[in-house]
């Protein structure tokens, strides 16, 4: 029985590791050891939120405070990257995109193609996203669709601690560049983790939960909403079969589809809003490619057509959660009874 | 005794400032909002000794513009700044447009100009001013002719001077200049303060802060407590600026005894001194080295080879500029700022 | 600051700007014909900057270029046949044709891409030295960007951090005047480039961009003192364009004579020929030489680059990513 250890310990390992076998591995980041150049300690924070706490004495010049200046930075990190370096630069929040986009959009995302295949990029970007932290429409989004979206990038969503120390020193060893998307609600979460280095392949989705009557498709956090459904309808006699994507870039279409041929029936479910998502992208694919095989119509559970609200009520709301999964794959069971 | 209301004209070069010296040695940057807020400090002191009217040229980097809109503005009216007149002349944003705006100036009758930049813009005033004396004042951390003097006072006694309030007699000054001539060039300039000879044969980035550049040096006046060449010179041979003579020294990295120089803010060097002597007006010296290029003021400005016969030559006709300090010591004694009851600027005077 | 060049280093200095106004003249002609697909921004009349800078480098130094980036691939040593054939959409091209003039790069030399996004070059190469910072290396990083792309955040955020962490960085910020048809007298609201870095904690100069040696001088000084690990600085190079924003550009907003004045008063390869047969160290002879030279190169490099293929339908896909499964 392998040690258990959190989702967050599990990226600190992570790193720790990648940059003791690497020396051309760095981090760069806003506090990402925190009082640099203040009176107190350094290493203050380690990461807003701690992540990367105790790697600035371990790994001396090698774990670099940035000032709040996304673009300078992150452009920063692209431009190391081009130089024989690997650096791990961390955008505080994913919704901080929006000051930085240009250097990811048109420039780390590009570059091996503009420059015809010679530009290798190895730059990752761990970025934390998802809503329920009452943080409000700037701190809580998912831009999971947007980055796949971009050719050139590629796109990693851990939605376990052990897959989180896996998929991120798979990141680092990738020769393109990686954006490494941290589900601030993971954090704590514990799970089985062993102690030697290992990867997790990308492009490799996994099965997490085996089962007959119906496929649901996710990523991230939603996974383990997902299983809470599938639990709680395998009391009521349905076989949810739960796929996690582990990376939507590359995204494993082959495992999608191949669960589908087997249940018949699909259900997506994305954090992230609905118009062109994770959700109607995996949707489309498998109307394209599987339509002979789906025994009606897909479903698919997401946030609403609305920012991230603030007030409890309302944030709780927008979160897909395990009864609106359910009822969705209920739909999906009753919709296509008579095709069993 | 009531004088004509009189005319002072401001010249601020935008340019000044910004040479190599920020990354060879450790000179400051003198920024155009700087400049015109130092002309608006000018504006009040002119105001107040009954200056009526400024001339300024416009530029492209904001100066007339600040001024212009401050000229609107309530300081302008309490202290009763003279009326700004812009010169919208053509502009080339070289050392072109400092010397148009002078002659324009100087045509219009000027009681005096004030000069906001380093010696290379009171060279340029100054070659076409002709009689017009000129109020000094430095925009740089590296410059010999004008004074770094705060320009609200230098003002004060720009104005006293300009509306006849002080002889110019005991307020002026004639200054030495030296001529360069380079007749297989057609050449022929003014400097003001120092020619200096330096082996570079380009005139590249212009300044010239390094004692390895120079061979020789050929100053109007040489005070110990400049900063630059004319400071090297002062530092070894010192030459006021009253004197009838100047001063020369030869270099050479080579020479047995070298002296501690400031030749650039920031950068004290070792100079190798190998002569020096005297410099007397009328008297054509030929240089020692046979290509190069010649520092006026301490640019590079005048690129010389093998063909070339430059000579350097004292003259004691420069221009003439305000003693600030004679003016302003006469004013004192006089009493020459002091305002009845009644006066504008009186403090019992409803504003 | 010793800045005495030998014969070699003034004949090349003298070929690179040769070969860029060549080069960049003749893609002015050869664009008029419908030939040359795309947008091409020319580099002629600021050969002195390109030049000047990248005399002090080596191929492990690395730039960052702009839109009007020939000039600077050139002078890096980035090959002008491959260069053609890029411009041309050319398989042969140095990007195989998938980048085309906005997007010229050559790793290998240093030089990290001519960029279509303005401002964006600044924070790759502070990332670039920071890669020689953390790898110990003494070399530096050069951005050139123009007086538009002085306006952008991504420069201000660029130059902050490479003061801020102390960079081996040069920012060189080409003022010709035009931001596309915007005077920067207009759009640049201080009253020059090279003052934005004092607020930054670097020192900025203003330099002649028509003078070779006054950019070769200039621009020493920054990198001896990158180098020695003294940290960034601006250089201000004020030059112009000979040409349009991009090609087709009809410049109304320019002034009649502007272009013909500078070329026939101020010119970089006018002078340089001056003022070195006239101090003697070049002859004419040599320098003839070098613009026959440069002519043949330039003549062969537009041949093959017409006769080269075009890429592959297969080419479209590759190179997006190193590996993906």
């Amino acid at each position: 029985m392998a040690r258990k250890i959190s989702y967050q310990q599990a990226i600190n390992e992570a790193l720790a590791q990648e940059m003791r076998r690497d020396s051309t591995v760095f981090i760069i980041g806003e506090d990402v050891a925190g009082g640099a150049g203040a009176p107190g300690e350094d290493d203050a924070w380690g990461g807003v939120l701690g992540v990367t706490k105790g790697l600035y004495h371990q790994f001396p010049g090698r774990v670099l405070d940035a000032p709040l200046s996304e673009i300078g930075y992150v452009g920063a990190a692209v431009g190391a990257a081009t130089q024989g370096l690997r650096p791990v630069c961390e955008l505080m929040f994913v919704d901080f995109a929006g000051c930085c986009l240009d250097q990811i959009l048109n420039q780390a995302a590009k570059f091996r193609y503009m420059f015809g295949g010679k530009a290798v990029t190895p730059l990752v970007m761990r970025t934390m996203y998802g809503a329920g932290l009452r943080a409000a429409a700037q701190h809580s989004q998912m831009l999971t669709s947007l980055w796949t979206h971009i050719p050139g990038l590629k796109v990693v969503c851990p939605a376990t601690p052990y897959d989180a120390k896996g998929l991120l020193i798979q990141a680092i060893r990738d020769n393109d560049p990686v954006i490494f998307c941290e589900h601030k609600l993971l954090y704590s979460m514990q799970g089985e983790v062993p102690e030697e280095v290992y990867t997790v392949p990308f492009g490799e989705a996994n099965f997490v939960r085996d089962g007959d009557d119906i496929t649901l498709v996710t990523y991230g956090r939603m996974v383990h909403v997902a299983l809470e459904a599938a639990n709680n309808l395998a009391r009521q006699g349905i076989d949810c079969e739960v796929l996690d994507l582990r990376t939507t870039s590359p995204l494993d279409e082959d495992s999608i589809l191949e669960s589908v041929e087997k249940t018949g029936r699909l259900v997506v479910i994305d954090e992230a809003n609905p118009r062109c998502s994770m959700a109607t992208d995996i949707s489309a694919l498998v109307a394209q490619k599987a339509f002979a095989a789906l025994k009606g119509p897909i479903e698919m559970v997401t946030a609403p057509h609305t920012p991230v609200p603030f007030s409890d009520a309302l944030e709780d709301l927008y979160i897909p959660d395990a009864a609106k999964i359910e009822a969705a794959v209920r739909k999906v069971i009753e919709g296509t009874r008579s095709a069993a | 005794m009531p004088q004509p209301a009189p005319t002072v004209g401001i010249i601020a070069n935008p340019a000044s400032g910004r040479d190599l010296r920020r990354l060879t040695a450790s000179a400051g940057l003198y920024s155009s909002t700087d400049k015109a807020s130092a002309i608006q400090r000018l504006l009040a002191a002119f105001g107040a000794t009954g200056v009526e009217r400024v001339l300024m040229p416009t530029d492209m980097t904001g100066i007339a513009a600040a001024v212009l809109k401050a000229c609107a503005g309530p300081n302008a009216r309490q202290q009763h700044w003279p009326k700004l007149q812009l010169l919208d002349l053509p502009l080339t944003q070289t050392v072109a447009d400092t010397r148009l705006a002078t002659r324009r100036m100087v045509e219009a009758g000027v009681a005096l100009i004030a000069v906001l930049g380093g010696d290379g813009t009171h060279k340029a005033v100054a070659a076409e001013a002709a009689g017009t004396p000129l109020l000094t004042l430095s925009t740089g951390t590296n410059n010999a002719f004008p004074e770094l003097r705060e320009a609200t006072s230098a003002g004060l006694a720009g104005g006293l001077l300009a509306c006849g309030r002080v002889p110019s007699s005991l307020g002026l000054r004639r200054n030495k200049r030296l001529l360069v001539e380079v007749p297989e060039q057609q050449l022929s300039e003014w400097a003001l303060v120092e020619v200096a000879v330096s082996p570079q044969r380009f005139i590249g980035a212009r300044a010239l802060s390094h004692s390895d550049d120079l061979v020789e040096v050929f100053a109007c006046f040489a005070e110990p407590h400049a900063i630059g060449l004319s400071a090297l010179l002062g530092l070894w041979n010192p030459v006021s600026r009253q004197a009838q003579h100047g001063a020369w020294v030869r270099l050479n990295p080579g020479a047995e005894q070298a002296l501690l120089a400031p030749v650039a803010p920031g950068l004290v060097q070792g100079c190798g001194i190998t002569a020096s002597g005297i410099l007397n007006p009328g008297e054509p010296h030929r240089l020692s080295l046979a290509c190069g290029t010649l520092a006026l003021d301490g640019e590079r400005e005048i690129e010389f080879a093998a063909c070339d016969t430059p000579t350097i030559t004292l003259d004691t006709c420069g221009p003439l500029t305000v003693d600030v300090e004679a003016v302003l010591a006469h004013a004192a004694r006089h009493h020459l700022l002091a305002v009845p009851r009644g006066h504008r600027l009186h403090p019992a005077t409803p504003c | 600051m010793s800045t005495h060049l030998s014969p070699e280093q003034l004949l090349h200095a003298y070929e690179v700007m040769r070969t860029i106004r060549v080069f960049e003249e003749r893609l002015h002609v050869e664009f008029a014909t419908g030939e040359i697909p795309g947008f091409v921004h020319l580099y002629a009349g600021e050969e002195a900057s390109a030049a000047g800078v990248m005399a002090h480098l080596r191929h492990s130094d690395c730039i960052a270029s702009n839109h009007r980036g020939h000039g600077h691939c050139i002078a890096k040593g980035v090959d002008v046949y491959g260069m053609m054939a890029e411009i041309y959409g050319k398989k042969t091209g140095v990007c195989g044709g998938k980048g085309g003039s906005m997007h010229i790069a050559d790793l290998e030399k240093g030089m990290l891409g001519a960029n279509g996004i303005v401002g964006a070059g600044a924070p790759l190469v502070a990332g670039a030295a920071l890669a020689a910072k953390i790898k110990g290396t003494d070399d530096v990083a050069i951005v050139f960007f123009g007086d538009g792309g002085s306006n952008e955040g991504a420069v201000f955020e660029a130059m902050n951090l490479a003061s801020v962490m102390n960079l081996p960085c040069i920012f060189v910020a080409e003022n010709n005047g035009y931001a596309e048809a915007t005077a920067s007298n207009w759009s640049v609201a201080c009253d020059h480039i090279a003052d934005r870095a004092a607020g930054f904690g670097m020192p900025g100069v203003t330099i002649d961009g028509f003078d070779y040696f006054a950019v070769h001088e200039a621009a020493g000084a920054a990198i001896e003192r990158a180098r020695s690990g003294q940290g960034p600085s601006l250089i201000e190079v004020k030059l112009s364009r000979y040409y349009g924003h991009f090609e087709g550009d009809a410049q109304t907003y320019r002034a009649p004579d502007e272009v013909k004045n500078l070329r026939e008063q101020r010119d970089c390869l006018m002078q340089f020929r001056n003022k070195t047969t006239r101090a003697g160290l070049l002859s004419p002879e040599q320098l003839d030489a070098i613009d026959a030279r440069v002519a043949d190169l330039i003549e062969d490099a537009v041949v093959r680059a017409k006769a080269a293929p075009k890429p592959q339908p297969a080419d479209l896909l590759s190179d997006v990513y190193v590996s993906y499964p």
